[in-house]
């Protein structure tokens, strides 16, 4: 794991399944919390694609939710060591980028994290992220958005 | 074309601002002038004014909750899609767009 605590970047990661990403996710969110409330964590991941596919582009999902477990607005990186199939109808999935909304955040962090999403608009930006090979490079490109946004 | 409209998600977060992005870009790639009013976490943002609205040949609402105002494009021609398709395919929904306007003449 590298990156500072609002972006947190996981390199050729080894995770095979939807369950196991979420699983992750609700214990990095969670890490301070009760095993309850990573499994409200988990679940509440799963019904927020019940409203809607995390897929936003070839090979890129953007599972987020906001919730009163989450103790801090994080995003995760998850560049993935192979591509996974997350479901019936998802699959070749190689980058996963995850938000992590407090409830009742404030306002400042919010406007941060909609400037983040915006960029996910830019197809090339998304293109380097998912075809960078090398670790400190995708690193890189996270914290020149993060230097851009101050 | 004058296109104007609204993304709206369930958090308001992320697919709200990402469609804003895309239908913009589409549009303007496309030729037309275009506007996306975001209702988000942060509020609304680039509120469409009633001579943008009064003006647009087509309002396309992606949103995947109860948009606010929406009485305010009563009479126009309107677009209804979830904020998902306007993320994963902006141009060809700009396309459908200019096909109901053509359709209208």
């Amino acid at each position: 794991m590298n990156g500072n605590s609002f972006f947190q970047i996981y390199f050729d990661c080894d995770l095979k399944s939807k369950d196991q990403v979420y699983d992750f996710i609700s214990e990095i969110a969670g890490q301070h919390s009760s095993s309850q409330q990573k499994l409200a964590i988990f679940h509440q991941f799963k019904e927020r694609e019940k409203a809607g596919s995390p897929q936003i582009e070839e090979h890129v999902l953007l599972p987020h939710i906001e919730s009163e477990h989450i103790i801090e607005s994080q995003i995760l990186f998850f560049r993935l060591a192979k591509p996974i199939c997350w479901d019936d109808t998802i699959e070749d999935i190689r980058l996963i980028i995850t938000i992590l909304l407090k409830k009742d955040e404030e306002e400042a962090i919010k406007k941060k994290i909609t400037l983040f999403t915006k960029s996910l608009a830019n197809e090339g930006y998304l293109d380097r992220l998912l075809n960078i090979e090398e670790k400190s490079v995708f690193h890189k490109e996270i914290i020149t958005f993060r230097e851009e946004s101050r | 074309m004058k296109i104007v409209g609204v993304a709206a998600c369930t958090v308001g977060i992320a697919h709200t601002y990402i469609a804003q992005e895309k239908l913009e870009n589409a549009g303007k790639k496309a030729g037309h002038e275009i506007s996306i009013e975001t209702q988000g976490t942060i509020g609304t943002e680039n509120k469409l004014t009633p001579q943008q609205i009064q003006e647009a040949d087509i309002i396309i609402l992606a949103a995947d909750v109860k948009i606010s105002g929406r009485d305010r494009f009563e009479g126009k021609r309107i677009i209804q899609v979830a904020t998902e398709i306007a993320v994963k395919s902006p141009n060809k929904l700009i396309e459908k767009a200019e096909e109901v306007v053509k359709q209208k003449q």
